[in-house]
């Protein structure tokens, strides 16, 4: 069977920076003929990479979109694409730049700038896997079989992600980077409020307006280090860092080990090659450069192996553009005519309530009013495991409660989307159409594994219909 | 009954020449009730047999996905996660130049399953339950099923007579079961595959013709019976020669019409249908689709363009 490519991008709007990546995604058929087919995507190519470009802002609390949307656009012809090509991705608005103001309007902007189906998601729980996958951390902690962490430093935010053998073990984020403090001709010009409050508690004198000091500026960075390494298990936790978890955000569950480390984002470069800030702490006019360096001076990350990731900078964006889009099982059930839907919000049936087919049903009807926003019913989809559904019986009778829950669903012009993690999407898919004659649209597809709270995006078929590619995106600013 | 007197004098004298150390009492305990005189003079004790609830555990109750017995490894995690991804006998450690004493339970487990799957029958009640009438090959019994494969493809008058009376003729898609090398494989997988597969080609509007159940069956006997009955489109699910990981297997065999004698290019097939391989409600599934695209392009095997 041939193989099939699939154009995908990456937009990173962070605090410091804007970028871009074009990525080529080739999926390809590994089953033998005489086996159920197994569509898996084989190959990631990055075919081009943008400028880094620092975020164009119109105020300290305005992104600049008009401009933005400028440099998408060059950044498109560069690479030889059009939006029409463009088959998947992600435009991910992160760090502090996900604080301002119009941040909403200018992912909706972009999104219909960069290609119909890639899509809008921020939100720093996404963020730090996606950086951590950028990094390639993933990968490094399932072959080495070993719990990693990778930190992506950025501007304005730290992201976290935790991985045991190339399983996500959690995620969390912190309000700490490199652009937290701004300079300009050795004078202090910005202090995150934050940041502000963390001197003076610590009787760290600094002021907007004041001469930056290379010695406050050491012993607050070093601070912010010591947060780090609280919010990772390597030293235990005080009141210090509580308040920096970005949104009051969740902290990482405790690590009992950390066998190595990765770091990303922009301030990466100066933990392992001190010498790219070439002996000027104020090289890019923040404590980026301080940041690094208190990092890899510190005597909690010391004790931790560390590795060069793949990506440091480009991480996220890298992440974004490569490895956002999943490929849905194989032998899954869609009517046609109804793809590629986006924005879709996931309505979870939790497995404990998969038991059985009254309390699938009331798992559906007691979630349904909050898919209402209007009194209406919008388009949702349905996720499940399915994991204890493998005989044809189990299957009718899933079909026929799925069918009395969705009752709403299934009078509304919106087609009927279920998600699941078990492969049975084709035979579910087939008994709800017989079961409803083929009266309603259905889309049933699995292999993919979704929670509650977030949103999907169901592309094109590719290869021959066999597969939908998929991108699962949280877009909650908050999680 | 001297002839039991002297037996038992020669058993003693062996034992005891024997000498294994410790094992005196062993002769006394295995004559019960028997006061027997002791060779090396120590008291006999009479010994009451007693029964424990315990139990002996089934060695093929051990997912061996998740057998790992490796002693000191360097990174057992590591290839226990590798291991969870193939049923292979890896990582089973050993007795000195031998297999661990499970491992080799479960591997002679394993070739006994194999072996029963083959040369037992299909339970008459679950076909009735599956409402499937049986008729048979030329073959009458599994010597001759294994040893005349020639005989595995053809129908016996018996057969013929009962199709001709029995089946709708000329249907779209014609399906049935047969068990092949397996009876194993139809007993676990037919109950989800045939409905699921008739229930994707309904989806379809696609109309079923008469199910029936083959015995000592072989692949090729499909062609004879797509020829008697006319079917557009022939489906055969057969039990798949066992092996040590599985004695459930099932394969489809697929084609569109077919003759007697035809080239084997022109069949196609989904094997390796059973639990822990594709999973029998999705075979079903996908089954219906490719009968479906074989009708759809008038065509089947190595012809056949699969979407």
């Amino acid at each position: 069977m041939p193989s099939e490519v699939i154009n995908s991008v990456g937009i990173d709007i962070g605090t410091s920076t804007t970028q871009l990546i074009f990525s080529k995604l080739t999926v390809e058929n590994r089953a033998s003929s005489y086996s159920v087919p197994r569509i898996e995507i084989i190959d990631k190519q990055i075919v081009h990479r943008s400028d880094i470009y620092l975020t164009p802002l119109l105020s300290e609390d305005v992104l600049d979109a008009e401009a933005i949307k400028k440099i998408v656009e060059k950044e498109y012809e560069k690479a030889g694409m059009t939006p029409k090509m463009v088959q998947s991705g992600a435009v991910i608005i992160t760090g502090e730049a996900a604080r301002k103001d119009n941040a909403n309007l200018v992912l909706n902007a972009l999104s219909n700038a960069a290609g119909d189906f890639v899509v809008a998601t921020a939100g720093p729980a996404l963020e730090s896997v996606l950086s951590a996958r950028g990094a390639g951390t993933d990968k490094m902690s399932l072959e080495r079989g070993v719990i990693m962490v990778n930190l992506d430093l950025g501007g304005g935010t730290t992201n976290i992600a935790a991985y045991d053998r190339g399983n996500l073990l959690g995620v969390t984020c912190l309000d700490i980077g490199g652009r937290l403090i701004k300079t300009e001709n050795g004078k202090i010009t910005y202090i995150y409020s934050k940041i502000k409050k963390l001197a003076e508690e610590n009787g760290i004198k600094i002021e907007v307006g004041s001469l930056a000091e290379v010695g406050s500026l050491r012993k607050l960075t070093s601070i912010m280090a010591d947060i780090l390494a609280q919010s990772i298990s390597l030293t235990p936790k005080t009141s210090l860092s509580a308040p920096f978890y970005t949104n009051n955000g969740k902290e990482l569950i405790d690590l009992s080990k950390i066998d190595a480390m990765t770091f990303s984002g922009g301030v990466a470069d100066f933990i392992y090659h001190p010498e790219s800030s070439e002996g000027n702490m104020f090289k890019y006019d923040d404590i980026g450069v301080f940041l690094g360096e208190a990092i890899r001076e510190n005597q909690y990350f010391k004790q931790i192996e560390r590795i060069e990731p793949a990506e440091t900078i480009r991480a996220t964006v890298v992440g974004a553009g490569v490895h956002t889009t999943e490929i849905s099982g194989s032998t899954i059930s869609y009517a046609e005519g109804y793809l590629p839907i986006k924005n879709i919000p996931v309505l979870s049936i939790k497995e404990t309530e998969e038991a059985s087919s009254e309390t699938i049903i009331s798992s559906i009807l007691t979630q349904i009013p909050l898919f209402k926003p209007e009194g209406q019913i919008e388009q949702i989809a349905i996720s499940f495991s399915g994991l204890t559904k493998n005989s044809f019986v189990d299957i009718q009778n899933l079909a026929e409660a799925l069918i009395e829950g969705t009752q709403e669903v299934i009078k509304s012009q919106f087609p009927l989307i279920f998600i699941i993690e078990n492969d049975i999407g084709k035979a579910l898919g087939n008994a709800l159409n017989v079961k409803l004659k083929n009266s309603k649209p259905v889309i049933c597809i699995d292999g993919i594994r979704t929670l509650s709270g977030d949103y999907i995006d169901l592309g094109e078929p590719v290869l021959g219909g066999r597969v939908l590619p998929v991108v699962i995106k949280t877009l909650i600013f908050n999680s | 009954m001297i002839e039991q007197n002297a037996l038992r004098e020669i058993i003693e004298q062996v034992l005891g020449e024997m000498n294994v150390s410790g094992m005196n009492a062993a002769p006394k305990t295995a004559q019960t009730g028997v006061a027997a005189p002791s060779t090396s003079g120590s008291v006999a004790v009479a010994t009451k047999t007693t029964i424990d609830d315990g139990f002996i555990p089934d060695v093929t109750d051990v997912d061996i996905r998740k057998q790992y017995l490796v002693e000191n490894p360097v990174n057992g995690p590591a290839y226990a996660e590798l291991k969870l991804h193939a049923p292979c006998r890896l990582a089973i450690g050993k007795a000195g130049a031998r297999y661990k004493t499970d491992p080799m339970l479960q591997f002679r487990a394993a070739h006994s399953a194999a072996q029963d799957a083959v040369f037992s029958a299909v339970d008459t009640a679950f076909l009735e339950k599956m409402g499937f009438f049986t008729i048979q090959t030329m073959c009458d019994n599994k010597d001759i099923f294994l040893t005349r494969p020639d005989l595995g493809r053809r129908l016996n008058e018996e057969a013929i007579k009962t199709l001709n009376e029995k089946c709708t003729k000329n249907p779209k898609v014609q399906i049935y079961v047969s068990d092949g090398l397996s009876s194993a494989a139809v007993a676990a997988n037919v109950a989800d595959v045939y409905p699921s597969l008739v229930q994707g080609l309904k989806s379809y509007g696609i109309e079923v013709g008469t199910p029936f159940f083959l015995e000592y069956g072989r692949v090729g006997a499909m062609d004879q019976i797509t020829e008697l009955l006319g079917a557009e489109v022939t489906c055969v699910l057969i039990g798949e020669r066992p092996g040590l990981i599985t004695a459930e297997s099932m394969s489809a065999y697929m084609t569109y019409k077919g003759t007697v004698g035809m080239p084997e290019a022109r069949r196609n097939v989904i094997s390796n249908i059973h639990k822990d391989g594709t999973p029998p409600v999705e075979a079903g599934a996908h089954i219906a689709e490719v009968l479906k695209s074989m009708l759809d392009q008038k065509t089947s095997g190595t012809e056949l363009v699969k979407a």
